[in-house]
């Protein structure tokens, strides 16, 4: 590593204070994304403000409504909380099937949403429950927030203080995996609340995370996994690289749409 | 590694306007994603752009140069650019512009880059991503200039 300066502020309040001290520096989540960079030198900031001393950062609560995931939660934590697996059960399962169990267990929410990665599993699922993503200075609704390729509504040294799903909703998540990063080479995300139904999809838009809308219409209509078999999601939208191309991905996403939706249908 | 991309734009103007804005170095700084110097040296320009990608901060040094010239019509524009520790890019895109149906101009381009060293092996599964956002971004920028 080179020298930078580093921070673990133990309040929100502190992490301000350090941020107007330090006006280069970085907030450091999980850093299972930018700790790597660092090492790599593809990123030198000067300072990092680590987020994992915050308390108030880490709480998961639900009430008859919500379900409020505080933005440094580990994957680790998400997989194994009651309160999720009462309210949105399949979230637990999304962040169990995160990539390792070292990943899992320094690696964020909020992290994950702030890096807005093109095949992570998070931002499908935020997308497809029309979560509310909540900041230090505001809230963002999913579909305002994610924005494309490692792109995102936060402004510089804006910081992710909590996530929250609606509830009820009935909720599944479906990943084509690399067998190598478990990032989804295609991802597909359902949610149902009252008449609403959202898909969203990972792993395989060049912009990023992106909705179905054919397919929401379709399931609309009749929520069954036939409904969207007959959805194809036109390829020339889609990311071709050494693991899969374009065709194939297209028809992935067809294949994990059906999986999630024959699990709460 | 290699990546390919072609594309087109209608531009709400004539060919001979669309070329001078092509050929102009100001337009050009402008349009490039991160561009933060963008100087004549003989034939070539010398150019520094600032690559941002998610936690990924590089700036690229390198030169840019315009060559197989038939005004109005096209061109290639071509460049290099050295990242450091990061690794490199080179590529070249040639662009050709003609007449469209409704009015105005079609600009046509064909981009093949190459990149390498470590940028290129962390970030395999996103350098084709990456370069057709870019890519976007300088034709989405071009288009600006006639609005």
């Amino acid at each position: 590593m080179y020298a930078f300066d580093y921070r673990r502020p133990h309040s929100l309040n502190e992490a301000d204070l350090a941020l107007k001290a330090m006006p280069g520096a970085k907030f450091l989540a999980g850093g299972q994304t930018l700790l790597p960079t660092m090492k790599q030198r593809l990123a030198r900031p000067d300072a990092l403000i680590d987020l994992g001393a915050i308390p108030e950062l880490k709480a998961i609560s639900v009430s008859s409504d919500a379900l409020t995931i505080g933005s440094m939660v580990t994957h680790a934590a998400v997989a194994t909380s009651a309160e999720v697996n009462k309210a949105l059960p399949n979230l637990a399962a999304l962040a169990e099937g995160i990539g390792d169990p070292h990943v899992r267990h320094r690696g964020t929410i909020g992290g994950s949403v702030a890096n807005n990665d093109p095949a992570a599993d998070y931002p499908a699922a935020l997308l497809a429950l029309g979560a509310t993503i909540h900041t230090d200075k505001r809230a963002i609704a999913a579909d305002d927030f994610f924005q494309g390729l490692f792109t995102t509504a936060l402004d510089e040294n804006e910081m992710i203080t909590s996530i929250s799903f609606a509830l009820p909703a009935k909720f599944a998540y479906a990943k084509f995996a690399n067998p190598a990063s478990r990032y989804a080479l295609v991802g597909v995300a359902v949610a149902q609340r009252g008449g609403d139904v959202r898909v969203a999809v990972t792993g395989a838009g060049q912009s990023g995370v992106f909705r179905v809308p054919a397919m929401e219409a379709a399931l609309k209509s009749s929520f069954t996994s036939q409904a969207v078999a007959g959805v194809k999601v036109d390829a020339s939208t889609l990311s071709s690289d050494i693991h899969a191309n374009a065709d194939y991905r297209s028809h992935l996403i067809a294949v994990m749409a059906k999986r999630a939706v024959a699990a709460i249908a | 590694m290699a990546v390919n991309m072609s594309g087109e734009y209608i531009l709400p103007a004539d060919k001979q306007t669309v070329w001078a804005k092509l050929n102009d170095p100001e337009v050009l700084k402008a349009c490039i994603p991160g561009c933060e110097e963008f100087t004549a040296e003989g034939n070539s320009y010398k150019a520094t752009a600032k690559v941002k990608i998610g936690p990924v901060s590089t700036r690229f040094k390198g030169t840019v140069t315009l060559s197989d010239l038939d005004p109005p019509n096209s061109y290639r524009i071509s460049g290099q650019g050295d990242g450091g520790i990061s690794g490199f890019a080179k590529g070249g895109a040639r662009v050709r512009l003609e007449d469209a149906e409704q009015g105005g101009t079609k600009l046509l381009y064909d981009v093949e880059a190459e990149v390498g060293g470590k940028i290129a092996q962390l970030g395999s599964r996103l350098i084709a991503s990456v370069a057709k956002k870019n890519a976007d971004e300088f034709f989405a920028n071009f288009a600006k200039v006639f609005a």
